[in-house]
């Protein structure tokens, strides 16, 4: 077995959980998202963990579902996004808050990767956004999480809009709760999970947990049917023309 | 009144009323729910249109409903509510994106209009809300889709409070999208905007959109019936006679 996919330690009461496939910009493949899974599982375990930070290896936080590696395999993109869809709502159940590090691009699913923590930390030069419709692709299964956060209205201008958009933009639009320069990335993100972490594990867990019962964060046929709908559209002609084209072009 | 014209792929609405600063009629707001329908019919993935600018005509979006038609009418105002109702819930279910450019001025119908479209554009000296409450008016029509634009919190201010706001207001609430620096610009700019959209695989916009209506719920049916019928509830009552009836006298 190679390097590990996604990496999990524990230090002091923070947990930190990296996707760790740097040469592919840490793009969701099949495999990324299973030792995803894998590592969020043993994080729901992890009495000693009182904050979570997720964050990716090398330049990027996550380039997104890795269409590429499944679009000739049928029933795989379905499947990819039924699992980015699982992964998120069991992000989302976990007991201790969970802080994105968005180190670099959070792109797609990635951004609804991001999204999906309770805080969220970027920099002025990462890049943020949905940019699935202009791929012929809908973003459907991380969308609840995104009108959750930012409301519909705001939701429905990035998502239609499709593109991407500076960290600082993404900060405006409360998609993250910090926006620092590049070289303050690290002791924001330590410092934020370290005062999190000061807290006690129970009254933490029921926070969170009074607070995704309250936005109905743990509806999951929500979120089930939004992978159903992305997944329909992933099989669309319009879909597997427009990323074909987008794929050979590169 | 309403000017239905394909420009590309974009298809533009325009209210077209300059001398009344475009204020709806019960016709107008037919034509337009009809206007608005027929895309729908056409729509999705052909090469009709596949993105759609509302706006009006001159330097004002639309100033509301044509409360004149009230004077010898009483019925007229429960026409235009409902008509309103229609036109707002065939935009929303439009499946391609809606950009409205309410450059100059939205004023209650025509913020209402306006909110209901995906994207909105406008600009720093534009006025918008809904200052009807002192007309005995209630704006609970708009409600549904007021809240899902800006959240609940401040739907409930702007639907209360009869001030209205600017174009900087706006964008700072949600409520605007896109600014532009006066009423020419915002509707070149929706232009922009919606050929930037039109561009984009069609499918995938509808679908996109149509998720969202069911996210936000803004396109349940029994939630607008209900925002009409608290509207309705108060159209041809004492108050608003009374209070319609005081701007008569005013002239």
């Amino acid at each position: 077995m190679g390097a590990e996919l996604a990496t999990l330690s524990i230090d002091n009461g923070v947990a930190t959980l990296t996707l760790n496939r740097p040469d592919a910009r840490n793009a969701m493949s099949p495999p990324l998202l299973d030792a995803l899974h894998a590592r969020v599982d043993e994080l729901a375990k992890a009495r000693e963990a009182r904050a979570v930070v997720i964050t990716g290896a090398g330049k990027s936080f996550c380039a997104g579902m890795d269409l590429k590696a499944v679009l000739d395999e049928p029933g795989a993109p379905a499947r990819l996004l039924q699992s980015i869809g699982e992964l998120t709502l069991k992000v989302r159940a976990l007991p201790m808050p969970t802080i994105a590090r968005v180190n670099g691009a959070a792109i797609g699913g990635g951004c609804g990767l991001a999204c999906v923590c309770d805080l969220g930390v970027t920099h002025d030069d990462s890049k943020m956004g949905y940019p699935e419709v202009d791929l012929g692709v809908c973003p459907a299964v991380v969308a609840p999480w995104l009108v959750k956060k930012i409301g519909a209205g705001q939701a429905r201008r990035v998502l239609l809009e499709g593109g991407t958009m500076s960290g600082r933009r993404a900060w405006e639009l409360g998609l993250v709760t910090e926006c620092v320069s590049a070289d303050k990335l690290d002791e924001t993100v330590a410092a934020i999970a370290e005062r999190i972490a000061s807290g006690g594990r129970k009254a933490l867990a029921a926070t969170k947990g009074w607070l995704n019962e309250l936005d109905g964060s743990l509806d999951a046929a929500m979120v089930r049917r939004g992978a159903m709908i992305s997944a329909e559209v992933v099989g669309s002609d319009e879909a597997q023309r427009t990323l074909r084209a987008k794929f050979a072009g590169r | 009144m309403v000017l239905l014209e394909h420009r590309g792929g974009v298809a533009v609405v325009t209210l077209s009323r300059p001398e009344k600063r475009n204020a709806l009629t019960p016709a107008m707001l037919t034509d337009l729910a009809l206007a608005v329908q027929s895309l729908r019919e056409a729509a999705p993935g052909t090469e009709h249109a596949r993105a759609l600018v509302i706006q009006g005509e001159g330097p004002v979006f639309c100033a509301g409903f044509d409360l004149s038609m009230c004077r010898d009418d009483p019925g007229a105002i429960g026409a235009m509510l409902t008509g309103l109702s229609k036109a707002g819930r065939a935009v929303r279910r439009l499946p391609m994106p809606v950009i409205c450019a309410a450059g100059g001025g939205a004023i209650a119908g025509g913020c209402a209009l306006a909110a209901s479209c995906d994207i909105l554009v406008t600009d720093p000296g534009a006025k918008l809300g809904y200052p009807v409450v002192r007309l005995g008016v209630s704006p609970a029509v708009s409600g549904p889709m007021l809240a899902a634009q800006i959240g609940a919190g401040r739907a409930r201010e702007r639907m209360l409070d009869p001030e209205t706001i600017g174009g900087e207001e706006a964008l700072r609430i949600g409520l605007a999208h896109h600014l532009a620096p006066d009423a020419d610009a915002v509707k070149a700019l929706a232009m922009e905007i919606a050929q930037a959209m039109a561009a984009k695989p069609p499918h995938a916009l509808a679908a996109t959109k149509r998720w969202l209506n069911e996210l936000d719920g803004s396109d349940r049916d029994n939630r607008h019936a209900g925002a009409l019928g608290a509207s309705l509830a108060l159209a041809g009552g004492d108050e608003e006679q009374e209070r319609l009836a005081a701007i008569w006298r005013k002239g």
